[in-house]
């Protein structure tokens, strides 16, 4: 049970980080997407 | 400081439980379900798959045969597009050539944007289905889909995605994560649909009346929230179904899975100024639920930031600062801890090792 809420925390936390690093690779423009 | 620490926190409490209670009592007490429709045979609307492809020539014969055979009791084509395929992916549907539903494009390497256009303008079908080469539809995908739009006011539906985690037969380090986010993500999208319209569909199957497309601008990265977010915009409902169903496989671990959500999160940032109206609740009319879920999520990280950074500075206040912050401090422990063993599984094979037994067991029954 830890073991699977700790994974979930973690998806959230990368989810949330993905959040902040899109907006920046938006401004790098499209080739970071490839 | 207190001002901070009360407004993110009442900002986090509100994108993930407030906002999730109100959709759900507000689905309870004024659902409207699409009025749906089993069309007669021979009376179904016309379909037009369009499926853009590069270097897809291994995955191509399977998933053409696929959207060729299900079960479907009105005209339909297949249009698959070449997005600058340089492995001969033209070869892969060659052997469908004489039938006379499948059509081939080839359009320089662009991007997915401007392939789905490409086959679109040579669609002929009243309904478009968009499909990706890697998932497969189950067999009563597209008429699940289309009867939806004996509504007039359906103006685009999206089926169900079901990732092989959500059953637990994945090998992938990062599935009970992914698993735990899709299914919450899709009571979201279901209740939202309940409600008046999801907030975009999901681009492994989804349809829209042809009569609602426009050409997508080159580097959209999200086609599936933009189209039919502009349906929306026009007046129109998006509706999930959930008996038109594509299946897919995880991401194979966290790094693949982030760059999936980095892409995803871009692109929602960057509908924002494709589509600013999506941010004028006169105009849209789901701004409440897209507010919510989608700017709510864009904001959310930041808000995470305040909070943990007006914790530290206001734990000399009072005890419930002081709670908030071993409170954080605990739960990103616990997400450092899941890194830790998302790290470990994907080093070492183990996830796959113990994971696969079930899979074979739960085939068996």
């Amino acid at each position: 049970m830890v073991y699977r809420v700790a994974r979930v925390a973690f998806t959230f936390v990368m989810m949330n980080l993905a959040a902040v690093t899109g907006l920046f690779s938006l401004r790098r423009g499209p080739e970071v997407w490839k | 400081m207190e001002l901070l620490f009360w407004t993110s926190a009442a900002l986090i409490a509100y994108v993930y439980v407030g906002y999730p209670l109100l959709l759900a009592a507000w689905a309870r007490m004024a659902p409207r379900p699409p009025k749906k429709y089993q069309f007669p045979a021979g009376h179904w609307p016309s379909l037009s798959i369009i499926l853009a492809a590069r270097n897809e020539r291994s995955r191509l014969p399977v998933r053409v045969a696929n959207l060729l055979t299900l079960p479907y009791d009105g005209p339909r084509e297949l249009i698959v597009v070449s997005d600058g395929s340089t492995d001969g992916t033209a070869e892969a549907v060659a052997p469908f050539a004489s039938r006379n539903e499948i059509r081939f494009v080839e359009v320089p390497a662009g991007g997915k944007p401007l392939a789905l256009n490409a086959g679109v303008a040579i669609a002929t079908g009243n309904i478009l289905v968009f499909a990706d080469a890697r998932q497969r539809f189950t067999g009563g995908a597209l008429s699940a889909l289309v009867s939806n739009f004996a509504d007039p006011e359906v103006g685009a539906v999206t089926g169900e995605l079901i990732l092989d985690c959500e059953s637990g037969s994945s090998a992938s380090s990062i599935g009970d994560g992914v698993g735990a986010y899709w299914k919450y993500e899709k009571w979201l999208r279901r209740n939202e649909s309940l409600v008046r319209s999801t907030l975009g569909a999901t681009g492994a199957i989804y349809a829209l009346r042809r009569s609602l497309w426009r050409p997508l601008p080159a580097g959209t990265l999200l086609d599936d929230v933009l189209a039919p977010m502009r349906a929306v915009l026009g007046g129109w409902r998006v509706v999930f179904e959930d008996q038109a169903v594509a299946m897919d496989r995880t991401a194979p671990d966290a790094a693949a899975e982030a760059r999936r959500k980095r892409r995803t999160l871009a692109g929602n940032y960057q509908i924002l100024a494709q589509e600013p109206r999506l941010l004028l609740p006169i105009v849209n009319p789901v701004w409440l639920q897209y507010m919510s879920h989608k700017v709510g999520r864009l904001i959310v990280p930041w808000a995470l930031v305040a909070l943990l950074v007006s914790s530290v500075a206001l734990t000399r206040e009072g005890w419930l600062y002081s709670l908030a912050l071993t409170a954080q401090a605990g739960f990103y422990a616990l997400a450092a801890f899941g890194a830790w063993l998302e790290a470990r599984d994907r080093q070492t094979g183990r996830r796959f090792a113990t994971k696969l037994p079930v899979a074979i067991g739960k085939e068996a029954r």
